[in-house]
């Protein structure tokens, strides 16, 4: 008995010790007892200096937590329990929390810096007049690929070059059902948005002719194959490529002319927050010129900040790849939340195709 | 006879060495310099530098490990006096109900059992966070407890009681100094299960956290979105390296426990 109670002992005697390690890190990290805001984003998506900086300039103190895909952090949000003050959700995820009631419209007098964001990425059909949100990343959907691999051949500056026949079983597709629906209906001209039945079924015709050149269909696996060389071209998103391609300098990154989607991830304050005015200063001090650069140059995706372009490297700002200017941007188009019966009729259309492959 | 113990020995190796080589290749490639797991280019300690630098990181360790050892104690002591009562009791039916309600809560998804406790707190008003968190872990530890403990309680002959009583012992002294160490290693098994379960538990924790608290498996699984970096390979070392301290320490005192000589009895 004695050495049960013993053990017993020495487990809350260590408890103790930690809980009192972690107080004390927590007291170097930020002020204990300042007013807090608790901050929703994807992983890796800041520079954890900047949260620092932060805290020093307003001394309020950032609770962070980070989420992998929009419908966790949906789930999160509607269920309560947590005091989310400012989360970062993608633009159609934004329409569907909107109409869930579960945001907080934005007081832009408390916003002084919104003046540096490019209007080209304000006042868009998800959210009219930025009521409810702020842009904080922006992006595109593309197809990186690899010259070497492919005897430099192709410029993938089309669509129609993913349905060589040179290139069978070669091309890796995102598993996700707008990106690759959405791919049928750009090569046709028609929109990402289409509900439309028979745009959709010539799509879906379009799509079964890829099909034999269709090596897999993946998530965030394609980063290593590509980065490893094991694939030679891949349909995904920007940020990913940019990824890619800085650990892999022989990749290349396209977006085709007919068209692709263009997405944002934005700053929004969700129906939970506690801290509102604390969540409007984070959101202020995100759209600072400094700071967006400092950021943007941290995680290497696209800025909608223009005055943040002049702080960063020219190299990277005058890339038409991730800079696309507005000749190409014209062609782009963002998703709009087509509701779940539409959603379902995209979904099954790419798991038809999926069947195909095989 | 000398063959199959070659043979024996050869498909232990084996089933080994294809259970440690994950680990060893995760651990080999947190001295890479290289950023990736696709070629080594040379030693470095940068990114175990790297975890001691992230203060975040750290504090969600000690919070995985808080959460571990306090929640493993509690579910230690209820599932202890829940495998008590379990055999004690006089009436059959209840008995082997509820044995089978505790076999049924081992057995469901984790899915289920974390989605459930979210709609649970968030209809209570419970905040999300470290509460939350400590209280699911205890209640799918309890079953494991009681699972461990049960058999030994069951192999123990009634007739050590009845010595005990004939002897004078009263209810307390057959319970703290009869049972209780009769059924001491299957406590011990219980807690140190319980512990891993916690420790590395992903499904009811990914439910449950929020408010800043999270777990390292919760935190982990949103850091890979964007790829592995070499920074939790190096995190993965440092805690095998604990477990294996752990697990040594663990027998140490096993063994010193056991030795006649310095056998004072307890």
């Amino acid at each position: 008995m004695k050495d049960i109670i013993r053990a017993a002992l020495a487990v809350l005697i260590a408890s103790a010790l930690l809980i009192w390690a972690n107080a004390e890190l927590g007291k170097t990290s930020g002020k204990a007892g300042a007013d807090t805001i608790t901050v929703y984003n994807w992983g890796e998506y800041i520079d954890p200096d900047l949260l620092k900086q932060f805290t020093e300039e307003t001394g309020i103190r950032v609770v962070y937590e980070t989420f992998d895909s929009n419908e966790a952090m949906m789930t999160k949000i509607q269920q309560g329990g947590t005091s989310y003050d400012v989360a970062v959700p993608s633009e159609y995820m934004i329409e569907k929390m909107r109409e869930n009631n579960l945001l907080i419209p934005l007081d832009h007098s408390k916003l002084p810096n919104l003046k540096h964001i490019d209007p080209y990425f304000l006042d868009l059909p998800f959210d009219p007049d930025n009521e409810y949100s702020i842009p904080f990343f922006w992006g595109t959907l593309g197809i990186v690929f690899n010259p070497e691999l492919l005897g430099g051949q192709y410029d993938f500056s089309s669509w129609d070059d993913l349905w060589d026949p040179a290139l069978r079983q070669k091309v890796i597709l995102v598993d996700s059902a707008r990106e690759v629906v959405g791919m049928g209906l750009n090569i046709l001209g028609y929109s990402l948005n289409s509900t439309d039945r028979r745009e959709l079924d010539e799509a879906s015709a379009k799509l079964s002719e890829l099909a034999p050149n269709v090596k897999a269909i993946i998530g965030d696996e394609i980063t290593q194959m590509m980065q490893r060389n094991e694939a030679s071209v891949a349909l995904t998103w920007s940020g990913q490529a940019a990824d890619m391609m800085s650990e892999n300098d022989s990749l290349d990154y396209a977006v085709p002319e007919e068209g692709s989607n263009l997405w944002f991830d934005n700053m929004v304050i969700p129906k939970t927050a506690a801290n509102i005015d604390g969540a409007h200063k984070f959101i202020n001090f995100m759209l600072d010129p400094e700071v967006a650069a400092q950021n943007a140059d941290y995680v290497g995706y696209s800025t909608p900040n223009k005055d943040a372009l002049g702080l960063m490297d020219p190299e990277v700002v005058n890339d038409e790849r991730f800079y696309p200017d507005e000749e190409t941007r014209e062609h782009l188009e963002v998703y709009r939340d087509l509701g779940p019966e539409m959603l379902g009729i995209y979904n099954e259309r790419f798991l038809k195709f999926k069947m195909e492959m095989n | 006879m000398g063959k199959t113990a070659k043979g024996q020995k050869l498909f232990l190796g084996l089933v080994f060495l294809i259970l440690y080589a994950p680990i060893f290749f995760l651990i080999f490639y947190s001295f890479n310099s290289g950023g990736t797991m696709s070629s080594f280019e040379s030693f470095t300690w940068e990114h175990y530098a790297a975890v001691f630098e992230d203060t975040r990181l750290i504090m969600i360790v000690f919070n995985t490990v808080i959460v571990a050892l306090l929640s493993s104690l509690l579910a230690t002591t209820i599932g202890v006096l829940g495998a008590l009562a379990i055999v004690y009791l006089k009436n059959r039916k209840l008995r082997n109900t509820l044995l089978s309600l505790n076999n049924v809560l081992i057995v469901s998804p984790d899915v289920i059992i974390g989605a459930s406790f979210l709609i649970l707190f968030t209809s209570l008003g419970v905040k999300l966070g470290f509460t939350s968190v400590l209280v699911s872990h205890i209640a799918f530890s309890v079953p494991i407890v009681v699972l461990m403990v049960l058999p030994k309680l069951l192999e123990m002959s009634d007739s050590l009681i009845d010595a005990a009583r004939d002897l004078g012992a009263s209810g307390k002294d057959v319970l703290t100094r009869v049972i209780i160490p009769y059924i001491k290693p299957g406590i011990f098994a219980g807690f140190f299960l319980a512990l891993t379960y916690s420790l590395d538990d992903f499904a009811v924790t990914f439910f449950v956290t929020g408010n800043g608290f999270s777990t390292l498996s919760v935190e982990i699984y949103s850091m890979a979105r964007t790829g592995v970096t070499l920074t939790i390979n190096a995190l993965s070392g440092l805690l095998f390296i604990v477990t294996v301290g752990l697990v040594l320490g663990y027998y140490a005192l096993n063994r010193r426990g056991k030795t006649p000589i310095t056998g004072v009895k307890r």
